[in-house]
């Protein structure tokens, strides 16, 4: 019986060494960095924020507060995750051993409203970073940054770490897209060697071409590139409730008012071409009458509403069909 | 098919025969083009006349110096220029950096005036180059278009197009001294010479071909839409199958010459054979040699044997070819794209590697108003043009065609290009409505209803059906147009149209290109016009004011201008060659003092110089494009310069009491906000480029002296300090002053007014 003292002063360190565990910072780390093997970057949510952002700590950590919820309508949140998700896994695998000691996390609006209100954030997605010894947060919104491509967010990473190892990003091989690639082209390929002399003739056939030619030329110099570049969006609304179709301003655009504008170019060429070769190869006067008032109707017309919507475009022009000159209003 | 009219001929019958005689027709047509190009000169001088005789913008302002530089010191030294003037402490190897074509044509144009006693300034020469080319590019333009079809008047239509036409007046406005004044018709004359030899077949012809661009090289960097629009047009003539002794004539004596005459400049050198964007060129130039042979070895060999030739050796040397460039390329002896060529493919290359390029505004894709406002009705007119040459698919209609894709994509990436699609467009929309015109506007009408002429018409029509490759809407046969009604109805609206186009293109070139940039027009309230001269007269003052050799440091838009205008060093200026040097003065002008000053000290700065918007409204000016400063800066010392440190924690880009530490404490805030609000009663300074309320205190400068403010404080000027006398730093000495000084300050100075004329 006298042994059992000594079994409860022995037990005793193991009892405080059990009950220290949560709080200890490496057994956070590992707890956290287990999860993040399984699925990284990690999900937190109020509570595991706040254990993992606990101030003593020897480890980085950086959160990436963003908002998913197509409610929030945050378009640059959905653009980043893959990003993101990219960047923590690609560094997670070149860093096996943990030695860079850094946990990559992800905070959604709808788990953690209240690590939001309590950073008074106001834009998503931004990105937090805790360096490891101090009480310090840095932040990143990202929408001030010049591009958002995982790079970006590396470089800025590896910078707020000194000597630590920093895994590169990489970008996973596709097999996939190479597999139905490469099938695609052999497909296309064998086809085309078979179906060849049916081919042949619609590949050859003028027709055709002029038709490429035009829509080719029509899609340029509607704008279309611009939306490319720009990403513009499709259509806007008019702040009530309605649809816009053009966007004010000479330097902006929209998706479909490249597309009209692209049709009232169309039609007018077609209109000009219709008057110059198949009006005069219609064989009946009367006929041919109705054609030309027809065709110059729609010339006109289209021409007089391309030239509205300039105005529309260009407060000043002073320009109109039917009177040919407005005065600046 | 054509019906003769009544016997007795009408008057306005006698009036069409009035221009059939052919020497009369040549004269009216050598009248016309005459008138064209007196339209086309008269149509961009608006800024001449209502300003004065001055260079445009910035660039220009380089060209004229290098101009005056060659006019006084002749050819060979002008090739040697070394000029210490520029890019201080660098310096920059002008004579070899530069497209010298331009300089040496105004210069060519100075001394043959000369010769004839005529005096004449060189400036005048400069400032009228780009109208006086707009002449020959009209004619040019007629010479194309002739090329195109059988029907003269389009020819003159193009000419007429060209000349008047915004999308080339925005290049090309008096004193517009650039490089794309001359490039322009350059580019016209050596399609046109390309067609020709290209339908003649001719050594002649293609060597004339060849001289043009090698002209055009030294003109302009835009020439790689030549080197890369021509063997397009060879390769896609080789795979419709229209391979021709003629093509592989005039394509081998173009690429000979012209690849050898292009090496002649000295910035080019060895690009054309060691760069993608010259290799299509290259490739097609082997290609077309191989084609030659094979069609040699066919007229030679059997069916069979051909047949097995052509598979093993067409692989067997595609291979080759293939490897070859991959072993060159990853050898480093072709150079991979260069990033301005790069960024037309890939859009989002350039916003991401090269942020100098994203910079330039110039560099932005294109929206659809600028087409309508550049091109007005041509540009609905050009799809019926490039239609229209499908109908006989020769040779230069495949151009045509060629071009108008390639020059609507690339005008649609880069608003810049817009320049090199104009010509077509001119072309084809030319072709259109001449057709139409001649459609509606001949005299004679067909006899309604002719049995004969039906039976007539089907016999051919059934032909024109049975023979392939031809267009759909060409199907039936030509008969005409019958009634007065649909002449009179349709050539009134084409009229119209005409008549519109050309208030179109007065009413944009007098309103949106025809300012000078350097100095800037508004109206009073009375609507009389006021000008705003600040540009000038700060470069004056640092003429008048400074020392010969005062470096002036400004961000690089300005360089050309002070360099050329106030005649001092710069460090850095418009030709962006050394991102390192310009992110030296982004990194001075976007951190605080302390850490500028000794930037500034390292590089002899004596005066810094800013332009700031904030009084007049005017939104061209330096803090908006600060954020510029700092990307490019950051580039190079990410660890010193934060691009995010210049938002708010919320994300905004702020200037008022709101804008961050960084922000406030930046050299180029400092500078365009000292003593801003002293301006104005307490707690009204306003930011009228931004809108938004200043904070009563202004910040505060220790390391510079504001030298001069210009009268609308569009122009800001500061001088570096020297160092302390007895070593203080300059925060401490500045103190020291201030508190020394406050009483009296306070008594000396009131409030600043705003000169008010």
């Amino acid at each position: 019986m006298r042994w059992l003292p000594l079994f409860i002063s022995l037990a005793l360190p193991f009892g405080t060494l059990a009950a220290k565990k949560p709080s200890s910072p490496a057994d956070t780390f590992n707890d956290f960095h287990t999860k993040a093997i399984s699925t990284t970057p990690v999900k937190l949510a109020d509570s595991s924020y706040k254990k993992l952002t606990a101030s003593p700590r020897d480890y980085s950590v950086t959160v990436l507060l963003t908002a998913m919820d197509a409610r929030f309508g945050c378009q640059l949140c959905r653009e980043f995750q893959p990003e993101w998700d990219l960047l923590a896994k690609s560094w997670l695998k070149g860093d096996k051993n943990a030695e860079s000691r850094i946990i990559f996390s992800t905070l959604d609006f709808s788990d953690g409203r209240d690590t939001f209100i309590s950073l008074s954030l106001q834009t998503a997605p931004v990105l937090l970073f805790f360096p490891p010894p101090l009480a310090l947060t840095l932040f990143l919104v990202l929408k001030v940054l010049f591009d958002t491509t995982s790079q970006t967010v590396h470089a800025w990473l590896s910078r707020h770490l000194p000597d630590r190892p920093h895994p590169p990003v990489k970008r996973p091989v596709n097999y996939v897209a190479w597999a139905v690639g490469v099938v695609s082209t052999l497909g296309i390929a064998g086809a085309l060697a078979k179906a060849g002399p049916y081919i042949l003739p619609v590949v050859q056939n003028r027709n055709a071409w002029a038709a490429i030619s035009l829509i080719g030329i029509l899609m340029f110099t509607s704008g279309h590139m611009f939306n490319q570049i720009r990403k513009v969006p499709y259509v806007a609304g008019d702040g009530r409730g309605g649809i816009s179709y053009f966007s004010a301003g000479f330097q902006n655009q929209l998706g479909m008012e490249t597309q009209i504008i692209a049709f009232i170019y169309g039609l007018l060429s077609f209109s000009a071409i219709a008057l110059i070769m198949k009006v005069p190869r219609v064989a009946d006067a009367k006929k041919q009458q109705v054609w030309v008032l027809l065709w110059s109707a729609i010339l006109f017309l289209l021409y007089s509403f391309l030239l509205s919507i300039f105005r529309i475009k260009n407060g000043g022009y002073p320009f109109s069909l039917p009177p040919l000159y407005v005065r600046e209003r | 098919m054509a019906v003769a009219t009544a016997s007795d001929p009408s008057p306005i019958q006698v009036l069409a025969d009035f221009g059939k005689s052919k020497s009369l027709r040549t004269l009216l047509r050598v009248l016309i083009l005459c008138f064209i190009a007196g339209a086309a000169v008269s149509s961009r001088l608006f800024s001449v006349i209502r300003f004065e005789s001055i260079i445009h913008e910035f660039d220009p302002w380089f060209n004229f110096r290098a101009t005056k530089y060659l006019v006084a010191n002749g050819f060979y030294d002008f090739w040697d220029w070394f000029d210490d003037r520029t890019w201080h402490p660098l310096g920059r190897v002008t004579g070899g950096t530069l497209y010298p074509g331009l300089m040496v044509t105004s210069g060519a144009i100075y001394h043959a005036l000369r010769a004839l006693t005529i005096p004449v300034d060189i400036r005048n020469i400069c400032v009228l180059l780009a109208p006086a080319f707009s002449g020959l590019t009209a004619f040019a333009a007629y010479l194309l278009t002739n090329e195109m079809t059988t029907n003269t008047s389009a020819g003159l239509l193009a000419a007429a197009f060209m000349g008047i036409t915004p999308g080339y007046i925005s290049r090309s406005v008096a004193g517009s001294y650039d490089n794309e004044a001359i490039a322009i018709f350059l580019l016209v004359f050596t399609f046109y010479l390309w067609i020709k030899a290209l339908k003649l077949g001719s050594v002649l012809w293609g060597a004339l071909c060849a001289l043009f661009y090698g002209y055009m090289v030294a003109s302009w960097g835009g020439y790689a839409f030549i080197t890369c629009l021509v063997p397009l047009h060879a390769f896609v003539l080789i795979c419709m199958g229209r391979y021709s002794t003629r093509l592989y004539v005039s394509y081998t004596t173009w690429y000979a010459l012209g690849t050898l005459a292009s090496m002649q400049i000295p910035f080019v050198g060895f690009l054309p054979v060691r760069t993608s964007e010259h290799m299509p060129a290259l490739g097609i130039f082997g290609f077309l040699q191989l084609v030659a042979f094979i069609y040699y070895i066919r007229s030679a060999l059997s069916g069979a044997q051909f047949k097995a030739f052509l598979f093993v050796g067409l692989g067997a040397v595609f291979g080759l070819a293939l490897l070859g460039l991959v072993a060159m390329t990853s050898a480093g002896y072709i150079a991979p794209w260069s990033g301005r060529f790069y960024s037309l493919w890939d859009t989002g290359y350039a916003k991401i590697h090269i942020p100098i390029i994203a910079s330039v505004s110039e560099h932005q894709p294109t929206a659809w108003p600028a087409f309508f406002f550049d091109l007005n009705m041509l540009i609905w007119l050009f799809p019926a043009g490039v239609y229209l040459c499908f109908q006989d698919l020769k040779d230069e209609h495949v151009f045509v065609v060629v071009y108008a894709l390639f020059g609507s994509y690339f005008a649609g990436v880069m608003v810049r290009l817009m320049l090199t699609l104009t010509p077509i467009v001119c072309v084809a929309a030319a072709m259109a409505s001449s057709q139409l015109l001649s459609t509606f506007l001949s005299v004679k009408s067909p006899k309604a209803k002719d049995p004969e002429q039906e039976d007539v018409a089907d016999v051919s029509s059934k032909k024109t059906k049975q023979s392939a490759g031809s267009l759909r809407s060409a199907n039936s046969p030509y008969v005409g147009v019958y009634s007065f009604l649909s002449k009179g109805l349709v050539s009134g609206i084409m009229t119209i149209y005409l008549l519109l186009f050309v208030l179109h293109c007065t009413w944009v070139t007098s309103n949106a290109y025809s300012s000078p940039s350097v100095v800037l027009a508004s109206r009073m309230p009375d609507g009389s016009q006021h000008i705003i001269d600040d540009y000038r007269e700060a470069y004056q003052w640092l003429r008048q004011n400074t020392k010969e050799d005062a470096k002036i440091m400004s961000w690089w838009d300005y360089g050309y201008q002070i360099g050329g205008m106030a005649d001092r060093p710069t460090l850095v200026d418009n030709n962006t060659w050394n991102n390192t040097h310009i992110a030296t003065v982004g990194k001075a002008m976007s951190s605080s003092e302390e850490v500028s000053y000794p930037i500034m000290r390292q590089h002899e700065v004596d005066y810094v110089l800013v332009v700031f918007g904030g009084l007049l409204g005017y939104s061209g000016d330096d803090i908006n494009k600060f954020l510029w400063m700092v990307r490019i800066a950051e580039g190079i010392w990410p660890d010193e310069v934060s691009e995010r440190k210049f938002f708010t924690p919320r994300g905004e880009y702020r200037v008022d009491g709101e804008a961050t530490e960084t922000m406030k404490n930046s050299l180029m805030y400092k500078m365009s906000y000292y003593n801003y609000h002293t301006l104005f009663p307490p707690g009204q300074a306003q930011d009228r480029v931004r809108g938004v309320r200043l904070p009563d205190t202004g910040p505060v400068l220790n390391t510079l002296d504001e030298a001069f403010t210009s009268e609308n404080w569009i122009i800001r000027i500061y001088k570096v300090k020297d160092l302390d006398n007895v070593g203080r730093d300059h925060a401490a000495a500045a103190s020291f002053e201030r508190g020394h000084k406050k009483k009296k300050a306070t008594k000396k100075r009131g409030p600043r007014t705003l000169r008010v004329d």
